[in-house]
Order: C-alpha cells, then sequence, then structure tokens
C-alpha cells in the first residue's frame, strides 16, 4: 500500500523530482557529493514531515550516483569516485564524437541497475543482509586484494607502470593519523599532513587537471565534431548486453549492501568483471568499448539499492549517504535498526516506491538536455581548458572549504600529467586510494582477532566457505594474469585455440 | 581613493560595533568534530534549529572529520573569537593532551552547553556462552586470551570501559579489536567478528531490542528505564560505584575571548533549544540523560570528568602521557 504512496501524493512526486533532478547536476560536479547535499538537506528538512524530507534525499542520491558519469565521459573529470571506471572508456567515446551515444547506453545502463538493486532490496532484503554480515575482516582483506589485483585490467599497457601507479595510491591513502590507533604515519611533522590526503582531490587533480594540461598540446586543434543523431540507445543493444548487466548489477547489489565498501570499489570491479568476461569487444577496453561504459554504470546505481539492505533491515548504513539518512530518521522521530521493518513497515515501502520513482526521474533527466551537454566537447579548446582548470579548483575547494586541497588538486594534477606523459596509468592509483584503509584495516584486523598467528589466521580463511572462496578467486585470478599460465593454457590447448583464431 | 579607504574603513568600524550590538548580524558557523550520520552529529543538527529560532540568526553546519576530532578543534581555535564559529563536540578533546594528541582542549574554549550524556553499556553477540557480566568475567578467567573485545581506539569510550575493568577485576586477558567507531564495530559484533562491545546506550539499544545484541551490564549505578530488565555493573562489584557514573557528552563551546553578551546569547538559545520536547524525546529514545549546563557548572563539569578520566586511563597504563604534565589533578 504504501508503496504507492509517493505516486499518488503529487507533492512527494514533485519532490522526488526535483532532488532527482539537483542529484544529475550535483553529482556532475567534481566535489560537490551526494554526501555533502544530503547532510545539507538535513538541516532543510528539519522541519518538514518524514515523507517529503525522505523523498528530496533519495531523489538526491539516485540522481547523483548517475550525474557523476556526465563529467566522466564529457571532459575525463568523474564527478564522483563510483564514475572513475566510467571515464576509462566513456571519455575515448566522447573524444570520437560519440558522446551522446555515451550518455544515452549510460543513462539506460543506470536505470537498469537502478531497478535491479531495488528489485532485490524489495525481494531479498533479509537474505542479503545476512550474508553481508557474515563478511569478517579477513574477507574484507581478501576482497580489497582482489580489487588491487583490477591493477591488471585498469593499466593499459605496461603492467609494470600500472602497479607503480597502484603502490603509488597505497602510500598516499596510508598518510595521515593511522584511524585505528591514531599514530602519525608519513606526516613528517608536518600539521598539514596529519589529516591525510582528501582523496576527491587526488582524483579531481590526477583526471582533472592533467587532461587540461594534455589538451594544451593540441590547443590548435579542432574539437571534434558531436554525432548526435542516436542516443537512445536500440532495444537490440540493449538486448546484447543484458547478460553482462545482469552480471554486474549482481556485483553492484552485493558490494553496495556490505557495510564497508559502496558504489566506487562495485564500479571498478564491474568493470573487471566485464573485461574477464567480454570475449571480442566491438572496441578494445579503454579505447571506447560500450561494455566498459555499461558495466560500471550498471553496478553504481545497482549498489544503491544495496546500500539500503542493511539500512532497512538491521540499521546499520551500507555507505556514508546512508548513513547520513539513518541520521535522518532518528531526527525525525524513527528509531531506524532491526525492529524499523517489524514496526514501521510502511517506511519501508515508501522507501521502495520513492527509489523507483526515483529511478524513472532519472532517465527523464538524463536524457534530455543531451544535446546541449555534448556542446561542451565541441566549444574551443581555448574555453574548455579555463572551464576544466576552474571546475577542478572549485570541486576541489568544495570537498572541505580547505584551500589546501586546492594545492593539493594542483599539484597532483602536475603529477598526473607527468604520468600520463610518460605513459602511466591513472586508474591504479586512484583504485590504490581507494583500497588502501580497506587493506590495511582489515588485515591488522584480521591478525589481531587471531592474536597475531598467522597459522590461526589461515585455518580461518579454510575454515570459513566464504573466505575460501574469497581466497580461490585472489590465487585463480592472479595466477590467470602471469606468464606461467599463457604458456600452460597454450600448451594444453594450444592447437585448439590457435586453430579456432585462424 | 584616499577618501574611499577612509569611508570603507569607518564602515567597517561602525558595522563592527554594530556586531557587537546586535550579535548575530551575520550566518554563524558550527563546526560538527564528527562525521555526518553520527551521534554527535544526529544531536547537533537536531538542536540547532530549536536553538536557532530562539536566537534569531542562522547557524551553518559544517562537518569537519579527521584526528579524533582535532582537526575541527584546531580550525576553531584558528578562527576569531567573535561567537561567529561554535564547536559542536563530544567528550574526546579532554583527552588529547594525554593521548598525545593535541596541545589544546574544552579548557582553551567556554562551554556554551554540554547538552547530554550517554551511558556506557557491555553488550554481547548473542550467540555467545555468557549471559551477564559475571559471567564473563568468568569466561575470560577460563579461556584466557579467546574473548574479542571491540575497540574504538585510544581515549574512545571502549578503552575507558576497558581501563575500568581492568583497575577493578585485575588485568583481563582478552584480544582487542580496533574499529572505526562504535557503529562500526556493533556491525561486526553482530556478524560475529567480535564477541563483545563496549558501547553508548543509545547506539545499542535498537539491537538490543531486537534480540540482535545482548546486554552484560549497564555501566551506571541505577538501572536504566531504557532498558529496565539489564542489571547495572556496580549489582555485580559495587567497587564500580568510584567511577560511575560516567559517559561521554556532547557540547557547544565557543573560544576563550568571546565578547561575554554573545556568550549570554548563545547560552540562552541553546538552553531554549535544548527543552524542545522534539529534541528531548529525541535524546530520551536514544537514552542519553539530558544536561543542558553551562557557565561555572559546565567548568566544574569538565575538570572532574578530565581529571577522573585522565587519571583512569594512566593508571591502566593507556595514557601517552601523565595528566600531571598538563596540571591535571589526580581526583
Amino acid at each position: 500500500m504504501n508503496f504507492l504512496t509517493v505516486f499518488t501524493q503529487p507533492q512527494l512526486l514533485m519532490l522526488v523530482g526535483l532532488g532527482t533532478f539537483a542529484g544529475v547536476y550535483v553529482g556532475a560536479i567534481p566535489g560537490l557529493s551526494v554526501t555533502m547535499a544530503v547532510s545539507i538537506l538535513i538541516s532543510f528538512t528539519f522541519s518538514w514531515d518524514v515523507y517529503p524530507a525522505i523523498s528530496l534525499m533519495i531523489g538526491i542520491y539516485m540522481g547523483g550516483v548517475y550525474g557523476g558519469s556526465r563529467t566522466a565521459i564529457l571532459l575525463n573529470i568523474p564527478g564522483a569516485p563510483s564514475a572513475i571506471a566510467t571515464a576509462l572508456d566513456g571519455y575515448p567515446m566522447a573524444k570520437r564524437g560519440e558522446a551522446g551515444t555515451a550518455i544515452g547506453v549510460t543513462t539506460v545502463m543506470s536505470f537498469i541497475g537502478g531497478f535491479i538493486g531495488i528489485g532485490v532490496l524489495a525481494v531479498a532484503a533479509p537474505v542479503v543482509s545476512d550474508f553481508a554480515l557474515k563478511f569478517q575482516p579477513r574477507d574484507y582483506m581478501l576482497l580489497a586484494i582482489l580489487g588491487i589485483l583490477l591493477v591488471g585490467s585498469l593499466s593499459q599497457g605496461s603492467l609494470l607502470k600500472g602497479i607503480f601507479a597502484g603502490a603509488l595510491g597505497i602510500a598516499i591513502g596510508a598518510v595521515g593519523r593511522d584511524p585505528l590507533t591514531f599514530t602519525e604515519r608519513f606526516t613528517f611533522d608536518f600539521r598539514l599532513l596529519e589529516g591525510g590526503i582528501s582523496f576527491i582531490a587526488v582524483m579531481i587533480g590526477m583526471f582533472g587537471v592533467s587532461e587540461a594540461l594534455l589538451q594544451l598540446h593540441h590547443v590548435d586543434k579542432d574539437a571534434v565534431r558531436q554525432k548526435i543523431n542516436r542516443i537512445v540507445p536500440s532495444l537490440s543493444t540493449v538486448k546484447k548486453h543484458l547478460p553482462l548487466s545482469l552480471q554486474t548489477s549482481t556485483i553492484g547489489v552485493i558490494i553496495g549492501a556490505l557495510p564497508g565498501t559502496g558504489g566506487d570499489i562495485a564500479a571498478l570491479m564491474a568493470y573487471d568483471h566485464a573485461k574477464r568476461v567480454t570475449k571480442d569487444p566491438e572496441r578494445e577496453f579503454g579505447d571506447g568499448a560500450m561494455e566498459g561504459l555499461i558495466a560500471p554504470e550498471t553496478a553504481n546505481n545497482s549498489a544503491v539499492g544495496g546500500a539500503f539492505i542493511p539500512m532497512m533491515t538491521l540499521g546499520i548504513p551500507g555507505d556514508a549517504v546512508t548513513a547520513i539518512m539513518i541520521g535522518a530518521l532518528f531526527i525525525h522521530g524513527l528509531n531506524p535498526g532491526p525492529m524499523l521493518m517489524i514496526d514501521q513497515p510502511d517506511m519501508f515501502w515508501f522507501i521502495v516506491g520513492a527509489l523507483v520513482m526515483a529511478n524513472i526521474f532519472m532517465v527523464i533527466f538524463g536524457l534530455t538536455g543531451i544535446k546541449l551537454f555534448t556542446k561542451i566537447v565541441e566549444m574551443p579548446r581555448s574555453v574548455l581548458i579555463p572551464l576544466i582548470m576552474l571546475l577542478s579548483i572549485v570541486g576541489a575547494y568544495a570537498v572541505n572549504n580547505s584551500i589546501t586541497d586546492v594545492y593539493w588538486m594542483l599539484g597532483f594534477g602536475v603529477f598526473g600529467y607527468f604520468m600520463r606523459h610518460y605513459g602511466y596509468p591513472l586508474g591504479p592509483v586512484i583504485l590504490g586510494v581507494i583500497l588502501s584503509r580497506l587493506l590495511d584495516d582489515n588485515w591488522r584486523r584480521a591478525i589481531i582477532s587471531e592474536r597475531e598467528d598467522l597459522g590461526r589466521f589461515f585455518e580461518g580463511i579454510f575454515t570459513s566457505p566464504l573466505s575460501l572462496v574469497l581466497f580461490i578467486a585472489v590465487i585463480l585470478i592472479f595466477v590467470s594474469q602471469t606468464p606461467l599460465w599463457t604458456r600452460g593454457k597454450r600448451m594444453l590447448l594450444g592447437r585448439k585455440s590457435e586453430s579456432t583464431s585462424k | 581613493m584616499k577618501r574611499f579607504v577612509f569611508g570603507a574603513l569607518s564602515a567597517l568600524a561602525l558595522t563592527s560595533t554594530a556586531a557587537l550590538a546586535e550579535y548575530p548580524e551575520k550566518e554563524i558557523q558550527g563546526i560538527i568534530q564528527w562525521g555526518a550520520g553520527g551521534s554527535t552529529d544526529t544531536v547537533m543538527r537536531s538542536v540547532t534549529p530549536h536553538a536557532e529560532a530562539a536566537l534569531g540568526g542562522t547557524v551553518v553546519m559544517q562537518n569537519m572529520t579527521g584526528g579524533v576530532g582535532a582537526i575541527a578543534l584546531n580550525h576553531v581555535v584558528g578562527e576569531d573569537a567573535d561567537g561567529y564559529t561554535l564547536l559542536m563536540g563530544a567528550e574526546n578533546p579532554m583527552l588529547y593532551k594525554i593521548m598525545g594528541l593535541g596541545d589544546k582542549d574544552y579548557n582553551d574554549f567556554t562551554p556554551i552547553s554540554i547538552l547530554a550524556r550517554g551511558t556506557p553499556m557491555l553488550v554481547a553477540n548473542p550467540d555467545a556462552p555468557y549471559n551477564t557480566y559475571a559471567e564473563l568475567m568468568d569466561y575470560i578467567k577460563a579461556n584466557p586470551g579467546e574473548v574479542r573485545f571491540g575497540a574504538t581506539g585510544p581515549g574512545g569510550l571502549p578503552s575507558v570501559v576497558t581501563a575500568m575493568i581492568n583497575t577493578i577485576e585485575g588485568d583481563l586477558d582478552v584480544i582487542s579489536v580496533p574499529y572505526d567507531g562504535d557503529g562500526p564495530a556493533l556491525t561486526a559484533l553482530q556478524g560475529g567478528a567480535i564477541d563483545v562491545m563496549p558501547a553508548v546506550l543509545g547506539a545499542a539499544i535498537e539491537g538490543v531490542r531486537a534480540g540482535k545484541m545482548k546486554p552484560l551490564a549497564v555501566f551506571d549505578v541505577e538501572r536504566n528505564e531504557k532498558l529496565p530488565d539489564a542489571p547495572v555493573v556496580t549489582e555485580f562489584n559495587a567497587a564500580f560505584e568510584t567511577y560511575l557514573p560516567w559517559g561521554p557528552f556532547f557540547g557547544v563551546f565557543v573560544k576563550n575571548g568571546t565578547p561575554d553578551d554573545v556568550i549570554a546569547k548563545l547560552q540562552a538559545a541553546y538552553a531554549e533549544g535544548a527543552k524542545h520536547p522534539d529534541f528531548v524525546e529525541l535524546m530520551d529514545n536514544r537514552g542519553f540523560t539530558m544536561m543542558g549546563i553551562s557557565g561555572a557548572e559546565a567548568d566544574a563539569f569538565l575538570s572532574k570528568w578530565q581529571q577522573g578520566t585522565a587519571w583512569l586511563l594512566q593508571d591502566a597504563g593507556l595514557a601517552k602521557n601523565s595528566p600531571e604534565e598538563f596540571g591535571i589533578a589526580r581526583p
């Protein structure tokens, strides 16, 4: 019954729409995050009733997760960490004059992913949250290692350079007071380094500023003309990629439902999965492959539904945004926790309804105004480059209202420029920063829990089915990237595979 | 040009005297020491709109996290003492000095309001083979080095509660697993990654009501009306009365040197805001004890809290620097 509340009350409908619209644009601007927008909304909607307040927040959340892809595709600056993987193939498409197609595919795929996430939330929330709770520190650690192995698929070209970039990212992530013991690490007694290096500043600098600097090389070249005849992908395209989008959405829901991980890791893992399972893409990954766009976008939007799963069933936030929404529910006099679904089932169905509505609005706002947006890429470089710089500076400042972050952003921008110039991939740096804490904290928790005994640690891995599966996945993925594996594979199936490929 | 500068300066002088007369004449910044969605954040975001109404001004709240809240505290210390930057924090700064986290604490600030106090409690995974505090103590003695306690870093509530238990019961042989906060630790408790967690009652109450965790003891001298069936720790061991009641607290502060009339206005506004029925109900639901104190009463509360806790940690060997170095007297 309450599922329909949002559809039947024009006021709520309008608020979801307004939220989604605002979310798309907040999400598109790097540095302005959905987390920030939702926490501002708490004060803003303080005196409202709980339904309108939640409607607006859900709209912003759904729209914002999608909006991050906009600037990733058009300018190579991910609007949010969850859009990093989108930039890898989305931007090359824009450079070929296919920005319209890229945005169209992204929108439709985000919509599909969003629905799968909401579907799982509506149907299987208790089952998924029980599963998510089973993850022990060692499992989070194995998941982080699995993530680190993505360096292989994110480094276009030299693996060695990719490993260097990934290690650099992990080191950047370790700067500052260690969150478990508050000991200073890599701070060299600079007060400035005590709080760590803002990861968003690193991301904006590495992608945005380095892009602006790189474009200076071609400042006299004409901008790419954008083809905008085909924006909405055809049914056959959607159908063709349906199996992949189902798989990547599943990844999104699960990673989203885990209390320690969110859409950013989900999108990167989905990208890696797509690269692994796509046998012969129409275009190479990193060169504008459709699959490289579909995977992260379905995953990060299905992670939204996923993040609500532990929130609604247990009162445990699935990510930063749901953490704030739990706070909002408290302020509005509800008691989010394991009893919420029992005491107030109507709240659950209302949220599912609002998510469905936000997802529909997202596709509407996403598919309109594309023509206008693609014009951005067609702007002359003398306008585009300053625009990228401006956006980067405003974005970096907005994260913490800190000018220091702007300096970091500019510094990493120049560094990123030289990295790109010498063929070092940037994806692994960001990957390293994202995973640094997940890996570090959980390794320490895991080994402390076993009284710092490696024997007991491995015993734990081999006696838990979940840990064992993750451990085997790590080993398999690792081995499959070594030359030994390729040689062994050739020796075993050598003739057969060669004959089929010829 | 000269005349313009002069004019601008005199205008500035005029407005700044006017500011003293009619505070607040611009937006006030509220710096929240902890992240969005946490306890401190929820408390501050729910009391401030009521205080704003009483004050007739706007308070723009911003979360500034990092360094156990020290980043936010140092930020506010660096701003002017004009009442336009408020620090919204929890108890942690009172332990910065002895924990080596900084050289500033609430002694550099004037309390506007100590809003409320929390009550700690010990909760366990429902499958744990002990049901009360006494059974837990016996179990730990019978199985040394097996029970995993959740922790939130030096100076956090779990470390203080664990220090109390160690001081009274003798050193416990348990494993202490660090988490980012009580939220993630209580999640880990439900998943079985840790066995026991000292947490603030408000954070654990919904889990206890749903049977996802079981209460072993409430760390107070009287039973809590929110959980009347949960025994208090003094029922098991009267020695805890020396340290209890103890608990984390939330407060709003301004830097020392802020004009007295501004302080008086802010104190009146937050005292009014804290009385609002919506806020009282929210705090009650989360099991917090309302305090709403300011002035000399708040100063006395802060220094007593600091003495007791600092020396407790020092005696348990957890402090990095002795409280003596900072002139914190033994209670």
